[in-house]
């Protein structure tokens, strides 16, 4: 599948080349991870229940990074910013927890 | 698994818990099956791949920048505090060499002062060195350890202050110490024994727990006089009611460092019309 090569070529790009993260960006690549992770959870559960859409998968990775990276910049600015990321964190984690579990009744049945 | 609510917008918490997947793809699904609705096949799919695989390229590059990162500021952090504690060895380092080649200059000074002056006016500089506590000296004498107590066995703070520390050494004066020092710092004439924050300080050089206390003279009589003091009373009924250590021992030899000298900034010798020899050795002044 290539969807499952480009991730793991992105992996090793991103881990070999140590490329340099600009300190303006410090703050907002876990919450970019984190919604990468839903996403990605999000769309693999999708692929299983024969759902999947790829404008979908895209638009919604997307716009969960840039959303997530908004909400945290806004909460810099209001001076909330670690309680938006840990609100962001932990919205994100449910539907990870969520997905994985789905994930999980799919592969294992249980 | 979608039905039609009267609400659209379910509630905050049911939905966290419930929708975990992003609803769009149920929407996408309805649609393409709807009549005429999918659009399988041709180029559409290609692209479709395309943006797919891209996606999963960048979310890949994000982990990956992310791990990478983490993994450079990790030592960075770990190195800037083990550089700072190197920072702190090495100025402590610098600091005991400091003293320690003062103190070899000054006792280098004093022997050049003796070989070339002898008697006279220099003897009376060096009985003056060794009662105002600046020439380093040896001899029996009693040690006294004191530590606080052990953290968390009581609430109401096992705590050693200053003023303790101060009565001790008073003690030990009266009872006939002729050199004190504590945790190897010398006590002068001009010492204060002081506190900041949870340590003492001593001529203004932290000492730590436990400190040593050393006081030279008759090791017996030291110990005779200062039982009944009232700071040694005091030490005592802490070691008791806080559990404070506070153990006192003979000692046949004890040497302790000399102290640092005193800069006088603002006294001077008043001028005098011409040293008179005779006058020097007339009474050097009793501690």
């Amino acid at each position: 599948m290539y969807a499952l090569l480009a991730l793991i070529a992105g992996v090793a790009i991103g881990l070999f080349l140590h490329p340099t993260v600009p300190d303006w960006l410090g703050p907002y690549l876990p919450i970019a991870v984190v919604a990468a992770l839903d996403a990605v959870f999000g769309g693999l559960r999708a692929k299983l229940d024969d759902i999947f859409d790829a404008k979908v998968f895209v638009i919604s990775f997307v716009a969960n990074v840039i959303v997530a990276a908004l909400i945290v910049f806004l909460g810099d600015q209001l001076g909330v910013g670690a309680q938006l990321s840990t609100a962001v964190v932990v919205v994100l984690g449910i539907r990870i927890f969520g997905n994985a579990a789905a994930i999980r009744r799919h592969i294992f049945k249980a | 698994m979608v039905e039609v609510r009267r609400n659209p917008v379910p509630s905050l918490l049911e939905s966290m818990s419930r929708d975990h997947l992003d609803p769009g793809y149920a929407e996408a699904a309805r649609r393409k099956a709807m009549p005429g609705g999918a659009t399988g096949g041709g180029p559409g799919r290609g692209r479709a791949i395309a943006a797919v695989t891209a996606a999963c390229a960048v979310v890949g590059l994000l982990f990956g920048i992310s791990a990478s990162t983490t993994q450079t500021n990790e030592p960075r952090t770990e190195k800037a505090r083990s550089g700072l504690l190197e920072d702190i060895d090495r100025a402590e380092q610098r600091q005991s060499a400091l003293a320690t080649s003062a103190a070899d200059l000054a006792e280098q000074l004093r022997a050049t002062q003796s070989e070339l002056g002898g008697a006279g006016p220099l003897q009376t500089v060096a009985a003056l060195e060794i009662a105002g506590q600046i020439t380093p000296v040896t001899g029996p004498g009693l040690r006294i350890v004191i530590d606080e107590a052990p953290a968390g066995t009581n609430a109401s703070g096992g705590v050693i202050q200053d003023r303790d520390v101060q009565l001790l050494v008073n003690d030990l004066w009266s009872a006939g110490a002729e050199a004190i020092a504590i945790g190897g710092v010398r006590v002068q004439p001009r010492s204060a024994i002081r506190q900041a924050g949870g340590s003492i300080l001593v001529d203004n050089r932290p000492v730590f727990w436990p400190i040593t206390i050393d006081a030279i003279g008759d090791p017996a009589g030291l110990q005779v006089k200062s039982v009944g003091a009232p700071g040694f009373g005091r030490f005592s009924t802490f070691a008791q009611l806080y559990d404070i250590s506070f153990d006192v021992s003979a000692q046949e030899t004890l040497t302790l460092p000399g102290g640092s000298g005193t800069d006088l900034r603002y006294a001077s010798a008043p001028a005098q019309p011409a040293p008179t020899p005779t006058a020097s050795s007339g009474s050097p002044p009793t501690r």
